[in-house]
């Protein structure tokens, strides 16, 4: 009787120190109570949704049902977790994994350092160790962004953000597959909500050179307009781009539905094109992107139209930003006796993986990994739970930002940075604290030989 | 540590002095009384003949936040031209805190800004257009700028908030609840307006809106939100008075704007800024002419006034800006041609338009030397500033050669006759012999810049200041002269001997935190969950977000009402 009473009661403590952000002084697992995080901002897709129900107990914490295959899988974590490193998969002290992977770096000749899931913090330590033994760095995801920033860079764009797609908009244009597949909640929680500005508050989704999922079709209803277009994959996406701007150049017969499509953004108030090019098939996906930009930007010279160019899983956006920030490149960029030097292509992970002589993968958000295919050695910063094969040379477990320690993530949208908090403590460190270490270890190197007159 | 600057004149305008010769000592990280006879100095450094100032301060700048960070990926080429290799401490062997590395000159990268910047002596720099949306991350942005202190001026005035507090006349003791609760939560400083009402009329497609017109949605005009906001800043007290970006950016005739943005003030304290970009008139064939000595004369009699220039500097830089509707009557001009535009959250926007000034344009050389007529016909250094408006009128690096300019008036006179031939005839800058003296550089980049921010313990240099020091060579050459100090001291450490990076040091983050009542907190948190798709909560910055658990410098607002 009392120890459910209990149990209520100090949840709600619980939650009024989360709401103060002091969840570290909350010393329940003794109780044995079960503790809801209400309002739990998830990490993971790029939404960044800041209303996830989480459970926690003495085995760990488990999501509630949130509509969200990757918030409802991502958020489940078990207490109890191997917190040993391993070598050759053997366990090992971090401590000893630590200077291993001080002696890897320090002596390699190629390192790359990718995967690069981490928070904020985590990528600009990140930088600073690649600065330190000229190594290149890249995400895991960024094919998706340069698929954008190659335009970006080359003739910019015309953009928005998801609040405004959620209260301006009156024409969401969707071009390709459905989004939904890599941000689950996009729909319900930006395009279904009343828009505050659109008079009658109606809306319609067309999907061009795509078909809306079915739980999509489901969560718009009515509001999913048809377009009339054959828009089928037999049609490849370029061919559709390049169709509706040649109908906005006035050059198509009024009766044809991809002149009824372009009259449709004109006489838009606020069309809002929406895509995902990391889900774009076929070659030169760039050049789909550059064909959408300067159609929005005709359209956006009589009423408004903007892009909203989605990328962003596992902090993608972030780790570009700090990139971005900390050495004036995007992704792809590594150090040479000159400074910073990007290169979009040489410095895909993907090709820099085959050369490379040691590899730092750090994947701090979920428990896989792809497949790492290199001749070089690998050290791996992931959560304790991840299945890897092959084995990597150096195993380290790290937490998770937003579940074993707080950390800085950016929206898909780019403009929007969110602190995620601490949910259970694991023993695991972070992504900075491993590096910030091996940081530490290699100025001791040098102070000893320098000491030893080297 | 104690550290002894002996014999140097002292150009210290805060405490009176100009040139006085005397000891300064620096006890740790402040400035210290002279311990008298029998101290022992850890440090002494012979400073005599030498100009002793405070560290600068340069009160508007753009150099963090999302449409920086945009600038520079727009900026490809310059950063493949400009890159910088980090060093350690003065020696390139691996070890040690790298200082300095990165790339970009008019959109530096975070190390690099900091290194530029503390190289010319300046030991603080802040970022003048913090959207709210947006302050997270530049507050991450600014916590990996080395040396120097930073803060952040809040953008409102465009928010769907504020414009529906003003709608629906919710009373100024609303908006006021409202103001600080967004300072506070957001960890700024201080608040600016920029282009008001404008930019959120450009997203109900309005492509121009005068300072009288009543925007598209909420029939609100940009001189109500003003006054509504130059109020609220008033009555909250901050130190700073409320940054204006004005109605009009670069329209020849916006002069008459400008004097009517005075006038809509009616006598609340106000900061203009960047009013080069502001003072155009439309006399002569190509209708386009100074209006700076209409401008100048107008802020000469308003004492309640300051302004900073936004000074024009020939060569390739970038304009970054939440002013979307004036960025996109910009965007043909785009040298490289290509820019991009970026409505965001229901808050304001971005604007980022490469851009070329070049002397032989007729229109940019005007915009030169309007810049220069305004520094030299404002008659009180206190309430002038020198900027270019980083990195719209030029990147920051060039303020030693707008020093010069100022400081020389045979250099300046030169200069005149290599622009346009047409230009000078539309301008007073000939017939101005007006040269600044070290006193008044000295007042414009320390103490004024520390008083209008109210940050008591910077740009000077009495006992108990942070100890921000820079030391200079007094040559004639005055650009040589500010380009490369001897010594720079941030919070007492050396962090540059003659131009060249020496040591390792951090700045701080300065706030404000005016009090509001907390029953406006339900109004904004509905307002976070049907607008903004985004619980409250996850909105607000902690201390412990910021410079790395460092938290803030906070400083103390005064409430007052207007009499």
């Amino acid at each position: 009787m009392l120890r459910p009473m209990l149990g209520r009661i100090v949840a709600k403590i619980a939650s009024v120190l989360e709401s103060f952000g002091l969840t570290s002084l909350i010393p329940l697992r003794r109780l044995g109570a079960m503790i809801f995080h209400p309002d739990t901002l998830c990490p993971f897709c790029g939404l960044g949704c800041g209303d996830i129900g989480i459970d926690r107990d003495q085995s760990g914490i488990a999501p509630r049902p949130s509509g969200c295959p990757q918030a409802d899988r991502l958020f489940r974590r078990p207490i109890a977790v191997p917190t040993d490193a391993r070598l050759g998969g053997a366990a090992i002290s971090v401590d000893d994994a630590i200077a291993e992977a001080v002696r890897l770096l320090g002596s390699s000749r190629a390192p790359l350092i990718a995967g690069l899931a981490a928070d904020v913090e985590g990528v600009l330590a990140a930088l600073s160790l690649a600065e330190r033994i000229g190594a290149t760095v890249d995400h895991e995801r960024s094919d998706a962004l340069f698929r954008n920033l190659a335009i970006l860079r080359r003739f910019g764009w015309s953009v928005t953000t998801l609040a405004e797609l959620r209260n301006r908009c009156d024409l969401v244009l969707v071009v390709g597959p459905d989004p939904a597949v890599a941000f689950p909640r996009l729909w319900e929680r930006w395009v279904v909500p009343e828009p505050a500005f659109v008079p009658g508050n109606g809306r319609s989704v067309v999907f061009l050179g795509g078909e809306p999922l079915p739980e999509t079709v489901r969560c718009l209803g009515a509001r999913v307009e048809t377009s009339g277009l054959d828009t089928g994959t037999q049609t490849d996406l370029a061919t559709l781009v390049g169709g509706l701007r040649t109908a906005l150049a006035g050059r198509l017969t009024a009766g044809d539905p991809m002149a009824v499509l372009a009259a449709r953004l004109r006489s838009a108030r606020y069309a809002v094109v929406v895509w995902a090019a990391g889900l774009f098939e076929g070659p030169q996906p760039d050049l789909i992107v550059e064909g959408l930009v300067r159609l929005i930007r005709t359209v956006d010279g009589t009423t408004r139209c903007a892009g909203l160019p989605l990328s962003g899983a596992d902090n993608l956006i972030g780790a570009n930003q700090a990139c971005g920030w900390r050495t004036g490149f995007p992704l792809r960029t590594g150090f040479d006796g000159g400074g910073p030097l990007h290169d979009p292509d040489r410095f895909d992970w993907r090709r820099r993986l085959r050369d490379a002589d040691v590899t730092l993968w750090i994947s701090a958000f979920r428990p896989d990994a792809p497949p790492l295919v290199t001749g070089g050695k690998v050290i791996m910063l992931a959560p304790p739970e991840a299945m890897v094969t092959p084995e990597p040379a150096l195993f380290i477990p790290v937490g998770t930002p937003g579940i074993d320690h707080p950390g800085d993530v950016f929206r898909a949208d780019s403009v929007v940075a969110l602190h995620a908090g601490a949910l259970i403590d694991r023993g695991l460190p972070s992504v900075v604290n491993v590096i910030g270490r091996m940081l530490a270890a290699l100025d001791q190197t040098v102070k000893t030989r320098e000491a030893a007159g080297c | 540590m104690l550290t002894k600057l002996a014999g140097g004149r002292l150009f210290d305008p805060a405490n009176g002095r100009h040139g006085e010769i005397a000891d300064i000592w620096l006890r740790d990280d402040r400035i210290a009384a002279d311990p008298g006879p029998g101290a022992t100095p850890d440090a002494v450094h012979d400073v005599t003949g030498k100009v002793v100032m405070a560290g600068a301060i340069d009160i508007h700048s753009h150099i963090a936040g999302g449409k920086v960070n945009l600038a520079r990926l727009l900026m490809g080429e310059e950063h493949d031209r400009h890159r910088f290799a980090g060093h350690a401490c003065g020696c390139d062997r691996i070890g040690g805190d790298r200082i300095g590395g990165g790339s970009g000159i008019a959109t530096p990268s975070t190390h690099t800004t900091g290194a530029r910047y503390i190289e010319m002596g300046f030991t603080a720099a802040f970022e003048p257009a913090m959207l709210g949306s947006n302050a997270r991350h530049a507050h991450l942005e600014m916590s990996d700028i080395p040396y120097i202190d930073t803060g952040g001026y809040l953008v409102l005035g465009n928010d769907d908030f504020l414009l529906d507090l003003i709608a629906t006349n919710a009373g100024q003791a609303a908006v006021n609840d409202y103001v600080a609760w967004m300072l506070t939560a957001t960890q700024s400083l201080a608040v600016k307006v920029v282009n008001p009402g404008g930019i959120n009329a450009f997203k109900f497609n309005a492509r121009s809106l005068d300072l009288d017109e009543g925007g598209p949605y909420y029939g609100v005009t940009p001189r109500s939100v003003l006054t509504v906001l130059a109020r609220a800043v008033y009555e909250l007290g901050l130190p700073h008075p409320l940054h204006v970006h004005g109605c009009n950016l670069g329209v020849p005739g916006n002069v008459a704007t400008t004097l009517d943005t005075i006038q809509a003030a009616s006598g609340l304290p106000m900061h203009m800024t960047h009013i080069q970009f502001h003072s155009y008139d439309t006399a002569g064939d190509r209708k386009f002419s100074s209006g700076a000595a209409a401008l100048a004369e107008a802020v000469n009699r308003t004492p309640t006034l300051s302004v900073d220039i936004g000074q024009v500097m020939f060569g390739q830089t970038v304009t970054a800006s939440a002013d979307t509707m004036a960025q996109r009557h910009t965007a043909p001009l785009a040298h490289p041609r290509k820019w991009l535009a970026m409505d965001i959250e229901c808050d304001a926007g971005c604007g980022v338009v490469p851009f070329r000034y070049r002397d032989t344009s007729y229109v940019n050389a005007l915009q030169w030397a309007i810049g220069l007529e305004l520094f030299l016909l404002l008659d009180d250094p206190w309430r002038v500033f020198l900027t270019t408006d980083h990195p719209n009128g030029a990147p920051f690096t060039f303020y030693p050669e707008l020093i010069r300019l100022l400081m020389d008036r045979d250099y300046r006179l030169a200069k005149l006759a290599e622009i346009h031939p047409d230009a000078p005839a539309h301008t007073t800058l000939g017939s101005i012999a007006r040269e600044y003296t070290l006193a008044e550089i000295a007042i414009m980049t320390r103490a004024a810049p520390a008083r209008i921010l109210g940050l008591a313990d910077r740009g000077h240099l009495a006992p108990g200041a942070s100890a921000d020091v820079t030391v200079y060579s007094d040559v004639p050459d005055r650009r040589a002269m500010f380009e490369r100090p001897d010594l720079v001291f941030k919070s007492g450490r050396l962090v540059v001997r003659d131009g060249v990076l020496v040591a390792m040091a951090q700045g701080c983050t300065h706030v404000v935190r005016p009090g509001f009542d907390d029953l406006i907190e339900r109004r904004i948190a509905r307002h976070f969950d049907e607008r903004l798709g985004l619980p409250i909560k996850h909105f607000r910055i902690q201390d412990a977000e910021i410079r790395h658990g460092a938290g803030p410098q906070l400083h103390p607002c005064r409430r007052r009402e207007v009499p």
